[in-house]
């Protein structure tokens, strides 16, 4: 049989094609909400970008360059039709085309994001597993309550203890920003320290609640899974410890997991607000937030049309795991 | 039950383990590393921390403050100010003009450049490059935000700025600005930044604030940007070129974006940075006792916090659209105005929240300028007994019992809008809020994001508003206190006095600055009568400089004032 005939891959396929059509269809609806939002909202981005003293003859040359003289459906329209064509436009504050600003931030968004990702399945998996391998002592229930609290607590709490800690007390991080003042005399290998560096508290915030809740999703169904049938089964059949594992009880004990950390991914990957601003660090999430508080309006709609972007495919991209994770989800789609 | 396999837990462990070692290594190697440069930067780097980005390295558009100090760093103008601080007047010095001279009735005013002076990419500095500058700040197309500097310039018959007639080259090294007529501050509008014209006359007009110029800008000043990272920091390297006056002495000065207060400080106490701009007072007090190794250094009087008491009416100003103006039904009187005043202790917010970094604010004329200030006016006294009485006068009256004041069915009861994210304010409003509860005025209070604060406090839309402002340093009041609603966009609490204009036109037609003191005091004088606000306190911003930076020469003209002058030494006390 050719592979593309394959039931899997025609699972997939399908999958894909129905989740771009709605995906399109969202994208439409959260651009137009965003658009009404962003303009509808009190403020005006040329009082923003100019003091009050400023000629209002200047101020209406401003308004026209920037076509905020126009209608409003004209302006949504016009912006629509660039970024069909791929101009998300010029942003106001930072007086250079949205896509490049977007991409220069997203990068050390994403450098922010993975990491945090890592260390939370990092942390999240160890947790969870150890607190299955202590089962019924009192070990398990110190630390799925301890994660219990944890995964409660938030963002901006935690990244001030951290700082308070680690950096203002014990000195043993910096407190803020992506590299050190010094960071372009440095070595390759001094400068990818450096960012490692500066990259551990950030993610540490990120990643610690994330953890806590993956621990907390791992424990309960490794413990399910391995009471049933299937697994007894494989047990008698006299198969390897590890072999059922790997094979049977880790995956079907992640499945959820992966849902979550499809849905985080896209999140995380369009900002992390509170932790950028935590810890300075230049990103899509202080971006979006600077955009808005300018009304600059071609990048709060980049900003938008990105992150939805990075939100679908997320999603898309932990359907697709989950499918070939599970054949159950498979059969039924 | 089964358990995980004890070899895997093992096998797990095992690599857990050897990530945490890898990931440590890096780490210390990377602290190590740290270590090495900030050994490194204590020899000729100072790093300033700055809370927000910089907008824009084109003085045609730099609105932020910092962006301002900084391009003044890169492009010099005809002339440098200096801050007399003896008597509070301005004096000028020669930069880019070697000398100048007024001529015509001082209409006009014949600058002598340096013919020594050079761009960063080797072009000659000439008199086509002051007047591109000027045609370009001067054009409606390019939207200059220094466009209101052109403005006493020669014009045109229709009354607009003629800057192709007002700025005449006669030849390379010559240039004489044509004004329309003398007044005070005319070498204050001829020292704008100078711009290169080879770079900039080939430009689109309407497409100057693309940033194509901003990102790598030829400049002539002490500096060069040397990396521009948005949201992170900037780097300024010295221009070993420059004669205007001369390169930084310090290797690199860095801007550095840190978001969070308390990062700025701890940054500051651990070395991680050097000068640390608006600084908290009490955090101030704290370092000047306990950490010796920092001078705390003020910026001057040139900030004042005013609670704006709308005089007018906003509902009849929307409902006409500014054509018919009537008084505001609570503030529209000065004794009610007053009354307010009367109520609030100035003196202990003063006491309580600034310390020795602030002082009562009668005016809008700052000490700092002393030949202007009226020193014979003492504060308005707290005095709530006064004020009971003034509100009586004025019909107000609690007469339903409910312990709010009212008058022909109107309650004295108001909103006040205070921007978001200013907690001395934020805590200002509440006290004020205490204080008229027990005059029998209602207050709410409501803390409004900075955009949707300015769009409605510039439509007038609002009774009573918390703002801050600050002080030009060209004496111009008109445009805060001007009765041409439409034209005086920063008159926030619309105050409309015949006298008061007079004054603040006479002011625009003196020839020298000091010969219209006595007028100045009249304005204060006159403003204290009619109370169009409370003027609260005049703010001393702060700045923590570890002292191993010397050659400062910060003030009321900017933190990067003569930044050109900075340089290093090591503190022997060092509290790192």
């Amino acid at each position: 049989m050719h592979p593309a005939d394959s039931p899997l891959v025609q699972s997939m396929v399908k999958l894909i094609v129905h989740r771009i059509i709605s995906a399109i269809a969202l994208m439409a609806g959260l651009l137009t909400v965003m658009f009404a939002i962003i303009h509808l909202a009190p403020g005006d981005p040329v009082q923003s970008m100019i003091a009050p003293t400023i000629p209002a003859r200047v101020a209406v040359e401003l308004r026209h360059q920037f076509g905020l003289d126009q209608t409003l459906p004209a302006q949504y329209g016009h912006w629509l039709w660039n970024a069909v064509r791929g101009n998300l436009g010029v942003s106001f504050s930072h007086q250079r085309p949205v896509s490049d600003v977007l991409l220069q931030f997203f990068s050390n968004t994403a450098i922010l994001a993975l990491a945090a990702i890592l260390l939370e399945v990092a942390l999240g998996l160890s947790i969870g597993l150890a607190a299955v391998r202590f089962h019924g002592s009192l070990i398990e229930k110190a630390v799925m309550d301890a994660s219990l609290i944890v995964c409660t607590l938030p963002t901006f709490w935690i990244g001030l203890v951290l700082l308070a800690a680690f950096s203002y007390s014990l000195g043993l991080f910096p407190s803020s920003q992506m590299h050190s003042v010094d960071a372009e005399h440095l070595s390759t290998f001094e400068s990818v320290g450096d960012l490692l560096l500066h990259l551990v508290l950030p993610a540490l915030t990120i990643a610690i609640p994330g953890a806590a809740t993956i621990a907390r999703f791992v424990h309960p169904n490794l413990l399910k899974v391995r009471r049933e049938e299937y697994v007894t089964f494989a047990w008698s059949l006299g198969l390897s410890r590890r072999r059922i594992f790997f094979r049977y009880e880790l995956p079907n004990a992640i499945s959820p997991v992966i849902t979550l950390l499809g849905l985080e991914i896209g999140t995380l990957l369009s900002g992390a607000l509170v932790t950028e601003t935590i810890f300075a660090w230049p990103g899509m999430g202080r971006l979006a937030v600077q955009a808005i508080s300018a009304r600059d309006y071609p990048l709060v709609m980049g900003c938008a049309l990105f992150s939805g972007i990075l939100v679908i495919t997320g999603n898309l991209i932990a359907d697709i795991l989950y499918n070939v994770a599970d054949p159950r989800m498979r059969a039924a789609s | 039950m089964k358990t995980i396999p004890s070899h895997m837990i093992v096998s797990f462990r095992c690599n857990v383990y050897r990530f945490v070692l890898t990931a440590v290594t890096m780490i210390a190697c990377a602290g190590c590393s740290g270590t090495k440069d900030r050994a490194a930067r204590d020899r000729e780097q100072v790093v300033v921390a700055i809370e927000g980005d910089v907008d824009s390295f084109n003085p045609l558009f730099a609105e932020d403050v910092t962006a301002g100090e900084i391009n003044d760093l890169l492009f010099p103008g005809l002339l440098s100010v200096k801050f007399k601080s003896a008597d509070g007047t301005k004096e000028y010095a020669p930069l880019l003009a070697s000398s100048w001279e007024y001529e015509n009735g001082n209409r006009d005013i014949r600058f002598h450049l340096r013919t020594d002076a050079s761009w960063s990419d080797g072009a000659r500095i000439t008199s086509r490059d002051v007047r591109l500058s000027y045609t370009l700040y001067g054009d409606t197309a390019v939207a200059s935000v220094r466009q209101t500097s052109v403005e006493g310039l020669r014009r045109t018959p229709d009354g607009r700025p003629d800057v192709a007639r007002a700025i005449e080259t006669v030849d390379d090294s010559t240039v004489i600005f044509h004004f329309d007529h003398p007044y005070a501050g005319q070498l204050f509008d001829a020292g704008l930044p100078i711009l290169p014209a080879h770079i900039f006359e080939n430009l689109p007009r309407t497409g100057l604030r693309d940033g194509t110029t901003s990102r790598q800008p030829v400049g002539a000043g002490p500096f060069l940007l040397k990396v521009w990272k948005p949201m992170e920091e900037v780097r300024l390297v010295p221009n070993g070129t420059s004669r205007l006056p001369h390169p930084g002495k310090l290797s690199e000065v860095i801007f550095r974006v840190v978001p969070d207060y308390h990062s700025r400080l701890m940054q500051l106490r651990s070395g991680e940075i050097d000068v640390f701009p608006y600084v908290n007072v009490d955090d101030a007090l704290e370092l000047a006792k306990a950490a010796p190794q920092f001078e705390i250094v003020s910026l001057g009087e040139r900030f004042y916090d005013a609670i704006n008491w709308n005089n007018i009416d906003p509902l009849e100003y929307d409902r006409s659209h500014g054509k018919h103006i009537q008084p505001h039904p609570l503030f529209g009187s000065a004794k009610v105005r007053r009354a307010l005043t009367l109520s609030i202790n100035r003196k202990e917010i003063v006491d309580t929240y600034l310390h020795s970094y602030g002082r009562e604010c009668i005016g809008p004329v700052s000490p700092l300028f002393r030949w202007a200030y009226n020193d014979s006016l003492p504060p308005l006294p707290f005095d709530p007994k006064k004020a009971s009485e003034l509100l009586r006068e004025e019909g107000w009256r609690d007469t339903d019992g409910d312990g709010v004041l009212d008058r022909n069915g109107t309650k004295f009861s108001f909103t006040l809008k205070v921007p978001a994210g200013n907690q001395l304010r934020a805590t200002i409003a509440t006290i004020v809020q205490r204080a008229l509860r027990t005059m029998g005025a209602e207050m709410k209070i409501e803390q409004v994001e900075r955009s949707a604060f300015w769009n409605a406090v510039g439509g007038k839309q609002f009774d009573a508003c918390i703002a801050g402002f600050s002080v030009p340093l060209q004496m111009q009041l008109d445009e805060m206190w001007g009765s041409d609603l439409e034209r005086s966009r920063f008159n926030i609490p619309s105050f409309r006095n015949r006298r008061a204009d007079e004054i603040l036109a006479g002011a625009r037609r003196v020839a020298r600055e000091t010969d219209y003191a006595a007028s100045w005091k009249e304005f204060q004088a006159l403003l204290q009568r009619e109370q169009p606000c409370t003027f609260l306190y005049w703010l001393n911003d702060l700045v923590a400089v570890n002292k191993r930076v010397r050659g400062t020469n910060i003030g009321i003209l900017g933190i990067a004032y003569r930044a050109e002058e900075w340089h290093t030494e090591p503190v022997v006390a060092s509290g790192r």
